[in-house]
């Protein structure tokens, strides 16, 4: 069952405030922080009490408690059989570190249970040895915050060197495909199977700030949802991953905001156009302008050859 | 009740929290079928568990609460943390603690007559030391063993007990990037929990995070699926009606371009292979082994070379339609075959000419398309379908669209 206490964050909170208690007693103030810390909001309303007044007895008033060893738990059924579903994902090659055997369970589900039906076709090569020794190596860097040489196959097979310090690796579940997040190239994001070489560089990078970097790409587009064929529903789902906020309107449809990075407009504009007249660009007029313009340039394809 | 952080029932937050993230319009009013108590007592826990992420906005007619997440710059899905928040007893974790105390070694089996007397000795340095009888200590030693993290054994009549066997987990990186993108990614993220706190490496873009309030129903779809079962569920429809279904799971598509998760199974009722959307599904429970469950998936694999969607019937009297457009391109725009090529599922590309490429299909519901269609828009040199309303609607709706930004409209015949 996954709604357990047993992964509940009190399970969690108490056993670090009992790990550290088995060393000495809490001194004042501990319990406090370490609840604040791993705890929910207002979490310290109800475990320091249990805990100080004896609901749970578990810590004496002092500070101490009668537990001899730091709390742990062994894996669970349930864990073990995720982590061997896991284990047959081709993608965990790319982890230099091993899933354990567990003879004793079933796979929680198998790749053929699950069918991701609208993932582009061409993903990154997860099982090309080069592809998972260029992802380790990665990896490792933006762990040690190392600077590393680049050599990117880009357009037209032209091959170009990057001094990069690596920050982060994104993966678009959309796109099936890996992008390094870094300091020291144009656009501070290099696709992974692009990269044919990497290896540790001498020279210096400055990090770049990525929320300032973020902040600074952020736009905002305003729209108008009718909510013919569920697309009210369909829509807010489909915007769901971006920072978005919804309200009604008196006429029953909805005005939408969202905001999204500089580099996205264009994909953005097409996942608009994907909805028809159900959903109308209302700012910036820039992004309306560029619907417009496709539009206008449908319409005289229509002339040109008539009807598609 | 008073109030508490903690739950008891995951269906009712899951809705409440749907609805925060999702649509996040509605007013403390508009909860109609709930109480205001319920919707109050609601808000503030997702308030105290994702307080960074609430929102509050007043209008002049009402206070709208919602929640709002940039998923591209979350390092791990925030809605997890209500899968943290199930309610126990004071007996419940004290017991817990204690017992895996004194089993703090796989090596040490114990049997219950034995536990009882060192469970009493935690207690002794209490005024009031709390009591547990045999039957509690049972009961909750049976539940984890169910769990898996206690062993039993039986040696002559009674009942030893031990815990599991310890395991060493894999590397942070790969449990922060499969609990971001794996099916029920939330067991993943009770396994951080377990190391110490860092950052994670990885940012995930296109990330639709709602699923994981369907984490319970999906684990026990695929439970059923594994041991070839039937299930009984509740399905909930878009108009708010509910139905008790009985199906054979097949299979779990999921959309990383719409953020939503289908369970494709025969349904019983229907007696048809049909598309049930994951987070419409609650009350899952196992059923019979189905002796024709591998012949019912190798049906639905034969049906997969029609499905574009999640859509499995065509119209009455038509089992499918064969839908196509084509696409003009220049000579410098090699990205849009690239795209046609890469986007096209159970589809195929042809290039009838240079500068052409021509999209076909043959399809249950060529609806389903139209919105990838509609990303092509000004470039479809031909649009074709066998069943001539969905042409004419497709140009009504170009017709409509034009209109709605003043766009020449009488062009559009």
């Amino acid at each position: 069952m996954i709604f357990s206490e047993l992964y509940g964050v009190y399970y969690n909170t108490v056993a670090r405030v009992l790990e550290r208690a088995v060393q000495s007693p809490l001194k004042a103030g501990e319990l406090r922080r370490i609840i604040y810390e791993t705890a929910f909001a207002e979490s310290a309303l109800k475990i320091e009490p249990a805990l100080k007044e004896g609901a749970w007895q578990l810590l004496s008033p002092d500070g101490s408690t009668a537990l001899h060893y730091a709390p742990s738990m062994p894996l669970t059924t349930l864990q073990k059989r995720w982590l061997k579903s896991i284990s047959l994902d081709p993608r965990v090659r790319l982890f230099d570190t091993s899933v354990p055997d567990f003879e004793d369970v079933e796979p929680l589900f198998r790749p053929e249970d699950v069918c991701v039906f609208d993932r582009n076709l061409d993903g990154d090569p997860f099982e090309d040895e080069g592809y998972i020794e260029r992802f380790r190596i990665l990896l490792r860097a933006i762990r040690a915050g190392e600077t590393l040489r680049l050599e990117v196959r880009g357009r037209g097979d032209r091959t170009v060197t990057l001094h990069v310090l690596p920050q982060k690796l994104e993966y678009s579940e959309k796109d099936d495909k890996f992008r390094l997040i870094c300091s020291g190239s144009a656009h501070g994001l290099v696709n992974l199977a692009r990269i044919v070489c990497c290896a540790p560089s001498d020279r210096e990078v400055e990090r770049e700030d990525l929320d300032a970097r973020a902040k600074e790409r952020r736009r905002r587009l305003v729209l108008t949802l009718d909510d013919r064929r569920n697309a009210l529903e369909r829509a807010l789902l489909h915007f769901a991953h971006f920072q978005k906020r919804a309200e009604q309107l008196n006429d029953g449809r909805c005005r939408v905001t969202i905001f999204y990075d500089a580099d996205d407009e264009n994909e953005l504009v097409i996942r608009v156009l994907a909805f028809g007249p159900m959903i109308r660009v209302e700012e910036p007029e820039a992004f309306a302008g560029k619907i417009r313009d496709r539009l206008r340039r449908q319409l005289r394809l229509i002339h040109q050859r008539g009807k598609p | 009740m008073p109030y508490s952080e903690l739950i008891k029932n995951f269906e009712r937050i899951r809705d409440y929290m749907r609805e925060f993230y999702v649509y996040g319009f509605k007013s403390r009013s508009e909860y109609t079928q709930k109480s205001a108590r319920s919707y109050d007592d609601e808000r503030r826990r997702i308030e105290s568990w994702l307080g960074d992420y609430m929102h509050f906005r007043i209008s002049s007619e009402a206070k709208n609460v919602f929640l709002s997440i940039d998923s591209r710059l979350t390092q791990h899905n925030p809605l997890y943390q209500a899968w943290k928040a199930k309610s126990f007893t004071d007996k419940d974790i004290t017991l817990h603690f204690i017992l895996f105390d004194i089993l703090h070694d796989p090596k040490i089996a114990l049997n219950i007559y034995t536990l009882i007397p060192r469970i009493d000795e935690y207690f002794e340095r209490f005024d009031t030391p709390m009591v547990f009888d045999l039957s509690t200590i049972r009961k909750k030693l049976k539940e984890y063993t169910e769990e898996g993290i206690i062993r039993a054994e039986k040696r002559g009549k009674i009942l030893y007990y031990r815990r599991a066997e310890s395991t060493v987990l894999p590397s942070d990186e790969l449990l922060d990037f499969f609990s971001e993108t794996a099916p029920c990614g939330v067991v993943g993220s009770f396994l951080l929990d377990k190391k110490a706190p860092h950052d994670s490496l990885f940012a995930f873009k296109h990330h639709y995070i709602t699923a994981a309030l369907d984490s319970e129903v999906l684990a026990g779809i695929f439970d059923a699926m594994g041991e070839k079962r039937s299930i009984r569920i509740e399905n909930h429809g878009r108009r708010g009606q509910t139905q008790t279904l009985r199906a054979v799971p097949l299979e779990v598509r999921i959309s990383v371009r719409s953020g939503r998760q289908y369970l494709m199974a025969y349904v019983q009722e229907y007696a048809r292979i049909t598309s049930l959307r994951i987070d419409g599904i609650s009350n899952v429970k196992a059923g019979e082994v189905i002796p024709d469950f591998d012949a019912l998936r190798v049906r639905l694999r034969g049906m997969e070379a029609h499905i574009w969607g999640v859509s499995t019937r065509g119209r009455p009297g038509r089992e499918t339609e064969t839908i196509s457009f084509t696409v003009c391109y220049r000579e410098d725009e090699p990205y849009i075959p690239q795209r046609l090529a890469r986007e096209k599922r159970i589809g195929r590309v042809d290039h009838p000419g240079p500068g052409l490429c021509c999209f076909s299909a043959e399809v249950y519901d060529p609806l389903e398309l139209f919105p990838w269609i509609r990303t092509f828009l000004c470039r479809i040199t031909e649009f074709r379908c066998s069943d001539p309303e969905i042409e004419r609607r497709f140009f009504s709706d170009l017709k409509e669209l034009c209109a709605l930004y003043g766009v020449d409209e009488e062009a559009v015949t």
